[in-house]
């Protein structure tokens, strides 16, 4: 299912072309090649559920990114000129916001964690005292006592 | 537990963490009995999160606050000037553990650098003789690794680069310690098993807090009255000006009276400032205990800042406990270097979840997905510096936010001084060059977090006029009110406050235990 470009979405989190292009806004600010479509999509849900407060709220969100829409950035297959797009709206909020929520949903996801090399809460499997706490190599070992000298 | 009667006038105790923490338990262990009103919960090791965001929302101080000051803080998180912990064991449930001693001349900066425009340095009415007997007890009750026979902690990766990058720029005061966490099994609690997450709370149990040490045994003695969920609104004073009870809301937003013979703030320095001056009076109209004006002045919040480098090879630095790392060649005072008083330099290591939010607070776009990108090769370190004390950077009651109960939130104001400003662009450039001779990519300089230091708000001083309590932690105005934390500092020195602020509440609790045994409190 889509919806014309210019078709103002009450609820822009239960449609398609809003997600969609939410989820492009959050790519392009935060561009990783290795990132899968999925991860982005769900950080760009998230900030459509953090952005269903008070009618004034969810409109001035809605009405944002209806103007998004309007502006073509979801066909700029320009990853420079989407980029040049999102600069000239820096400033407003509904970039604030969606940038600032995005962030922070889109690092927090244990797949994300894994495509950076992140490997989360040990405490479970023991720690990670046996499992490569000091196994960097690609220095000598080093003194962890206190300078004799200096005491 | 002990229960203590709401009309029985008792030493009452405000806050749970490294000061009220400490404090309870040397008290009742000598004999004397303590209510210890603590706002937040009594959560266990077991119910701590090993995730960044959800332990900070479990945790933190939550409550408003508001900031001003051009303090880069103030931009980035304006309602959240500082990361302090509201459940029982204060912040020491989400400390680190470095547990360096202020320096001799730390105790008395206004004779060593004589005039600083804009500080308002104070020699503290102590010395650092008067103080080292209880630095000794307070790094054997806190197990401080390379003290008093206790070992260090094994090399983990992020300071294997942190160490050979000292080594290699001619520093040579590096170690992995002092710090409060168990290399091996100690004082009933078991070691490290560097499992990565200290910010967090130690599931474990190896690392030092009020939580897993002296509340239980505070607890065990018979003699404690532990309320959490009790947020201290008010204290008032009877007749004579002497204080005579706390007034605190409990969960429900119900208020009670305890009757008191002795108060301990222990708030951590914002809230205990923040207290005072809600508890202002006809006798009183400036707050309690604030004859002099200086109640919330002189705020201090370290000298601080972060860097994290990036290399062609894997580092994971979040492996391992978190500060176990520390160089203290910079940490001297020498002008020559363009700046008063010193800093160390500490490891430091941070989940995606947290990076991504304080890396660079703001940024966007592929300039900061590089950094993110090379997570796995970071490596990272925190800056923290004397700051200088100035009069205006000031704790105030806000004029239109409240809190949950509809009390004035604390406002923080903060102002760098050119003194912090000249230290952290010199400290930026030494941690960087570290980690260029160890064939660093690139490197960020990372501005600092929301304050997990907070002092000097009540500062001891030598005269009344000058500060708010005396060398004991006594209030200048008020014979029965002590300050136990970190806002009775002088000044900041460039150590972790932590060590020293229970070393002062051992020191405290030995003269009010003395002073209650003789009748003369
Ligand atoms: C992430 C992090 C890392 C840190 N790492 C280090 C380190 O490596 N080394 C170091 O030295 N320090 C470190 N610190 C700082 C250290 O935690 C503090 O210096 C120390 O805990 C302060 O002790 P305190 O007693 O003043 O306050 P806290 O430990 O914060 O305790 C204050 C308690 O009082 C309670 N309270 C406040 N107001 C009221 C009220 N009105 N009524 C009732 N209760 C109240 C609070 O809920 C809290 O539990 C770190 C802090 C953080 C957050």
């Amino acid at each position: 299912m889509t919806t014309k470009r210019d078709a103002f979405a009450l609820d822009p989190g239960k449609d398609e072309a809003s997600r969609r292009l939410l989820a492009k806004v959050v790519r392009t600010a935060f561009p990783h090649k290795t990132f899968p479509d999925a991860v982005y999509q769900r950080s760009a849900d998230a900030v459509l559920a953090a952005a269903s407060g008070t009618p004034a709220q969810k409109l001035g969100f809605a009405a944002a990114l209806h103007e998004l829409a309007q502006s073509g950035f979801g066909g700029l297959n320009d990853e420079a000129a989407a980029l040049a797009h999102l600069k000239s709206i820096e400033n407003t909020p509904f970039f604030a916001f969606t940038r600032a929520t995005a962030l922070v949903a889109l690092y927090d996801d244990p797949e994300v964690w894994a495509l950076l090399g992140y490997e989360g809460p040990s405490f479970d499997k023991g720690g990670y005292i046996n499992r490569g706490f000091n196994d960097l190599d690609w220095l000598p070992e080093v003194r962890i006592e206190e300078y004799e000298a200096g005491k | 537990m002990k229960k203590i009667a709401n009309d029985e006038a008792a030493v009452v105790i405000i806050g749970s963490g490294a000061g009220g923490g400490t404090l309870a338990y040397e008290l009742t262990a000598a004999g004397i009995p303590c209510v210890v009103l603590e706002a937040g919960p009594f959560l266990k090791s077991e119910d701590y999160h090993n995730n960044e965001w959800e332990a900070f929302k479990q945790m933190a101080w939550l409550d408003a606050r508001t900031t001003s000051g051009s303090w880069r803080v103030a931009k980035d998180f304006p309602g959240l000037p500082a990361w302090i912990v509201k459940a029982v064991g204060g912040s020491t449930t989400h400390w680190s553990g470095a547990t360096p001693r202020f320096k001799d001349y730390e105790f008395k900066t206004k004779t060593t650098y004589g005039d600083v425009p804009g500080a308002s340095l104070l020699d503290w009415p102590i010395t650092l003789a008067d103080l080292e007997p209880y630095y000794d007890r307070a790094e054997i009750a806190m197990g401080s690794t390379h003290r008093h026979g206790r070992p260090a902690l094994p090399a983990n990766n992020n300071y294997k680069v942190f160490a050979n990058g000292a080594e290699r720029v001619g520093y040579k005061l590096y170690a992995t310690g002092p710090y409060a966490t168990n290399a091996e099994p100690y004082d009933g609690r078991p070691a490290s098993i560097q499992d990565g997450f200290n910010f967090q709370g130690d599931k474990n149990k190896s690392k030092w807090s009020t939580l897993v040490r002296e509340i239980p045994r505070a607890l065990e003695t018979g003699l404690l009255d532990l309320r959490p969920d009790s947020h201290v609104v008010r204290i008032t004073h009877g007749a004579d000006g002497k204080a005579d009870a706390v007034l605190y809301v409990d969960k429900e937003g119900n208020l009670h009276r305890q009757a008191a013979r002795v108060v301990c703030v222990a708030g951590n320095s914002i809230e205990s400032a923040r207290l005072l001056l809600l508890s202002d009076s006809n006798r009183f109209p400036k707050g309690l205990a604030n004859s002099s004006d200086q109640v919330g002045r002189n705020y201090m919040r370290h000298m601080t800042g972060s860097v994290y480098a990036r290399f062609d090879k894997p580092v994971r630095m979040f492996r391992g406990e978190t500060m176990a790392g520390i160089i203290a060649d910079e940490a001297g005072n020498d002008p020559a270097r363009g700046f008063v008083g010193g800093y160390y330099m500490e490891t430091l290591s941070l989940g995606p979840s947290f990076l991504a939010s304080f890396v660079e607070p703001g940024a966007w776009g592929p300039d900061f997905t590089e950094i993110m990108e090379a997570y796995a090769n970071t490596a990272g370190m925190w800056i923290v510096g004397e700051d200088m004390p100035q009069a205006t950077n000031r704790i105030t009651l806000s004029d239109t936010a409240r809190d949950q109960w509809g009390l004035a939130a604390a406002n923080v104001h903060f102002d760098d001084h050119a003194n912090d400003v000249a230290m952290r662009d010199y400290a930026y450039d030494h941690a960087q060059k570290l980690y260029d001779a160890v064939g660093a990519v690139a490197s960020h300089r990372t501005p600092p977090y929301p304050s997990t230091h907070n002092l000097g708000t009540c500062r001891m001083s030598e005269r009344p006029e000058d500060g708010v309590c005396d060398k004991w932690g006594r209030a200048h105005d008020v014979s029965n009110l002590f300050i136990s934390d970190g806002s009775v500092m002088t000044t900041g020195g460039a150590a972790n406050p932590t060590l020293t602020i229970v070393a002062l509440a051992i020191r405290q609790a030995d003269h009010l235990a003395a002073k209650l045994k003789a009748g003369e409190l």
